[in-house]
């Protein structure tokens, strides 16, 4: 790389300057009420993937903590993935309650109302007592459903405003054909905290904190001696969606004996497979959209998904994180590890155990500090906190955050 | 807690039996690693970190999906490790700093039954 800092993207390279930003979006329970409307109510909303149910008559139900919505996504006999809230026609009742399985049809535990796969009501016990009741319209209540490179995305809107292509601006031209679906096999690490969601969000929207926060566990194996703050490279936006790309330290070499045994059954994911690279056999590595700069020694692409969701591809699968808000002092993250099958052996579920603790780890110093940081904002000494310019990504995602509450960022001029 | 004997040759793990061998699953490792002293972690990764290769070729031998009850609590005890190490080659302390105490996490192998 000629001049890394010429791709050190600055907040005024994108024309950012708000660099002062109100304390308040992060501890007010009215900002909080204004994000469920005005964005998780309008934006599409990533909820798993379409190889989750690959058989027709595959469910699955999702809880999503923001909207309180109970969600059951479900392939048709058709082979239609559709989604539905998790609701009876009846008197509410949430009426499937395992978290995953396949079936043709739900009945409801209290009064036994039967719905087929594709959400229609079929059968209502003492239907002569209902005559008021069209069957024909009274199935499951569905939700907007449609899916890009095998994410499924819902939208709650009665009629959303833009299609997801259209709310994708752009990111998913650049990521199309990416090989998400090499990498099957997910270990899913959920937890909550007292915390604003977008203090994740914006912890995974700089690198600035890595070599610090992460000094023991990623600054070794990510920071390279030639970017100490980790800037974020070639940074691109599309929409209020976004792709930065991070370097890692090459020269990294685990001595460790626990590790080093690892790394000899099976590599992390995050870890480079120089062999793969150098035979051109190395998943995203090969991707276009991917490390575009051709830096030789790329780690990852960081791929933010507005409003709450970081990807990031790496050598041997990718990660998945989301950010739920619960309430404006309350989150959940659910972050997902993929990778390209699940433990063939012993040794490969030992590594992938450790890899599992790794990677938790991580996001345990990410929510850690995102709790103090809260405890901080609500101790009231502050009205703001201060986005620098190297942290443009922040910046970004503030301006669109505002858009949205004013019912605009979806296309709108 | 009554346990079945470790497989032979693998004796010297015995005193870490009654800490790691009865949890079942990675969350469990995980609480089970923040209470111990640190120097426990340390004893044990040394004891086991060295002959991890030795472990997991006595263990080759056996179908995963059915492993006889010596060879499970042997290896129950050395997923420990995955948790221990952290504390040891990582941290240099058995809880990651600044994260509350007793933490959980949920860890779910979606379609894979891990042991
Ligand atoms: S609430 Fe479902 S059948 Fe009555
Ligand atoms: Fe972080």
């Amino acid at each position: 790389m000629a001049n890394l800092s010429e791709h050190m993207t600055k907040a005024r390279d994108m024309g950012l300057d708000n660099g002062r930003v109100p304390v308040e979006y992060y501890t007010s329970a009215d900002y909080f009420r204004r994000e469920q409307d005005m964005i998780f109510r309008r934006a599409w909303l990533m909820v798993g993937r379409v190889d989750e149910v690959p058989e027709p008559g595959d469910y699955i139900v999702r809880d999503l903590p923001t909207l309180k919505a109970s969600v059951v996504i479900a392939r048709g006999k058709d082979g239609k993935v559709r989604a539905f809230h998790n609701a009876c026609s009846h008197r509410g009742v949430a009426l499937v309650c395992q978290e995953r399985g396949n079936a043709m049809t739900f009945r409801c535990p209290y009064h036994a109302w039967v719905y087929r796969i594709d959400g229609s009501l079929s059968a209502i016990p003492a239907e002569q007592d209902f005559p008021h009741v069209d069957k024909a319209t009274s199935g499951l209540a569905p939700i907007h459903l449609d899916s890009w490179a095998g994410f499924i995305f819902l939208n709650f809107a009665q009629e959303p405003e833009a299609t997801l292509p259209q709310f994708l601006a752009g990111l998913d031209q650049m990521l199309e054909g990416a090989p998400f679906e090499q990498f099957p096999f997910c270990i899913r690490v959920t937890d909550e905290i007292d915390c604003n969601w977008k203090n994740l969000v914006n912890a995974f929207n700089e690198g600035y904190h890595v070599a610090i926060l992460h000094s023991k566990t990623l600054r070794p194996a990510v920071v390279p001696k030639e970017n100490p703050h980790l800037h974020y490279l070639d940074v691109k936006h599309f929409g209020p969606h976004s792709a930065g790309t991070v370097q890692r330290n090459f020269d990294y070499n685990p001595q460790a004996p626990a590790l080093t045994w690892v790394y000899a059954q099976m590599l992390p994911t995050s870890a480079p497979d120089i062999a793969a690279i150098e035979e051109g056999r190395a998943g995203f590595y090969e991707h276009p959209g991917i490390n575009r700069l051709k830096i030789p020694n790329f780690g990852t692409e960081t791929i933010t998904i507005f409003p709450n969701i970081s990807i990031q591809p790496l050598a041997n699968g990718y990660l998945f994180y989301q950010f739920w808000p619960i309430n404006e002092g309350r989150m959940r993250t659910e972050v997902r590890i993929y990778s390209r099958h699940a433990p063939r052996t012993l040794r490969e579920e030992y590594a992938m155990a450790s890899t599992l603790a790794a990677t938790r780890d991580v996001v345990v110093e990410d929510m850690a500090m995102s709790r103090l940081q809260q405890i901080g904002f609500e101790s009231g000494g502050k009205t703001h906190q201060q986005f620098g310019q190297n942290e443009p990504l922040l910046r970004m995602f503030t301006r669109d955050y505002e858009a949205y509450l004013q019912g605009k960022g979806m296309g709108q001029p | 807690m009554n346990h079945p004997a470790l497989p032979e040759n693998f004796a010297f793990l015995a005193p870490f039996v009654a800490t790691w061998g009865d949890l079942h699953t990675q969350d469990e490792r995980y609480r089970r690693r923040q209470e111990l002293p640190q120097g426990e972690l340390e004893a044990f990764h040394a004891a086991l970190a060295p002959r991890l290769e030795e472990v997991f070729t006595h263990l080759d031998q056996f179908d995963p999906q059915a492993l006889p009850e010596a060879e499970a609590l042997l290896f129950r005890v050395v997923l420990g490790l995955t948790e221990a190490s952290q504390a040891v080659e990582i941290f240099g302390q058995p809880r990651v700093p600044y994260a509350p105490f007793p933490h959980s996490v949920a860890m779910e192998w979606v379609g894979y039954q891990p042991h």
